[in-house]
């Protein structure tokens, strides 16, 4: 077959270069937030350590932690809730939801009212000033991560976010007590930076709860 | 200034941070892997396979970004590749587990869904989720492409996905903790979709089945 038409197969002779360029890439791309991580270590110690404190605090009056975000920020949602409801590792199991969980209730709030209220609407119904609200949006201007933080702070809630690029609206927003703010313009490593901080947030509070 | 919030300092935050460093380091050292990887992916894609992703716990929610990152690209003008998450359907789960077959949940959603064209990639923190293992052997068994996402495989008694004939891309990371796993397996996956597309933007690469259709 490649004797009679060689050039059907010319192309593939290319395949070895182009694996070699997207190692470079990946490897690049590992050092990229290697070196994010480690500059942020710096940048976020003091807010990590306010906002561990005062978790622990929420948590310790029987308070209840509620995550929301859309998209892959939805997933981070869902890892954060899942990170202290249930960590294997012997560490203490902590009250958490993620409000993208119920599939009923987002539907209906959509359908019937919006989406910006997809998560305002769940905080009004289940949070109590005890609680600890975090959202997360890498753009920093999810409309209905916005609104949830405007009800959990009315509320009195305890409210965590985690944003990317400059912050967008969540860095003028005046609702968010704890701000994580990744400086980088990739929506990738913001998101690889954010999934470190929670995980630190999350050990630092168990830290503090010891 | 020192802050000092009960047992937290700075010098916790610090060690937190740079208990970090090695596993994400060391995944520069495995970029052979993941490019491999990619490009196999790639191919399945442009047969026109889908992509099932399955984990449990942490790396559920990880199954649920990797699927998103393929349907809806952050990126736009990316096209949209065809992913779904095995975690997705709760009735489904519960079910299966009621019914005490918890390890067969993903198999069993392998034999019922996928078509042999279709790429499964397992995620297991761990390296050793028994039902991660038996979703893989599934797939391979109904000729899938096979992808495994794994933390070192060192702690857990379940079966080694590493080191399974099954799998025929593993991704390790190098740690035992599953929360530094979890982060350096989203760089795989957001790697993995971007670099995808540098292969099906070239389809001469992606072998003679492709250039005869």
């Amino acid at each position: 077959m490649e004797a009679l038409y060689p050039f059907l197969y010319a192309d593939q002779l290319d395949v070895e270069p182009v694996l070699r360029a997207v190692s470079v890439s990946t490897a690049d791309k590992a050092r990229e937030i290697v070196a994010l991580r480690q500059q942020l270590a710096g940048h976020f110690a003091d807010t990590l350590i306010a906002c561990a404190g005062d978790m622990a605090d929420r948590f310790t009056a029987g308070g209840r932690l509620f995550t929301f975000g859309n998209g892959g920020s939805s997933s981070d949602a869902q890892a954060v809730a899942q990170l202290f409801l249930n960590p294997a590792t012997g560490a203490r199991a902590l009250p958490a939801l993620s409000l993208t969980n119920d599939v009923a209730v987002l539907t209906a709030l959509s359908n019937d009212i919006g989406f910006e209220v997809v998560f305002a609407r769940q905080l009004a119904a289940q949070g109590t000033a005890q609680d600890i609200a975090v959202g997360l949006s890498t753009s920093g201007g999810s409309a209905n991560v916005l609104a949830g933080f405007e009800q959990a702070n009315r509320r009195g809630m305890l409210t965590v976010g985690f944003a990317g690029y400059e912050g967008g609206r969540m860095a003028e927003a005046d609702t968010i007590d704890h701000l994580f703010v990744v400086p980088s313009a990739s929506v990738h490593r913001i998101q690889e930076a954010q999934t470190t901080t929670y995980n630190v947030l999350w050990e630092l509070t168990q830290l503090a709860m010891d | 200034m020192t802050h000092t919030v009960g047992r937290l300092d700075r010098a916790a935050v610090d060690a937190a941070f740079g208990r970090r460093v090695d596993a994400g380091t060391a995944l520069a050292d495995d970029a052979n892997q993941v490019a491999a990887a990619c490009h196999a992916m790639a191919a399945r894609f442009h047969r026109g396979g889908r992509l099932l992703v399955f984990g449990n716990g942490g790396a559920a929610t990880d199954a649920a970004h990797l699927a998103v990152e393929f349907i809806h690209p952050v990126i736009v003008g990316k096209r949209a590749l065809p992913a779904l998450s095995l975690t997705n359907d709760v009735a489904f789960f519960s079910g299966l587990a009621a019914a005490g077959a918890f390890a067969d949940t993903f198999a069993a959603q392998v034999r019922l869904l996928a078509r042999p064209e279709d790429i499964a990639l397992g995620i297991s923190a761990s390296g050793r989720c028994a039902n991660v293992a038996a979703g893989l052997a599934a797939a391979d068994d109904s000729g899938l492409l096979t992808v495994a996402l794994l933390g070192d495989g060192t702690v857990g008694d379940g079966p080694d996905i590493a080191s399974s004939p099954a799998v025929a891309h593993v991704i390790q990371a190098h740690s035992s903790d599953a929360r530094i796993v979890k982060e350096v397996h989203v760089t795989v996956y957001h790697v993995l979709w971007e670099l995808v597309h540098v292969f099906l933007e070239q389809p001469g690469l992606l072998g003679p089945k492709v250039i005869r259709s």
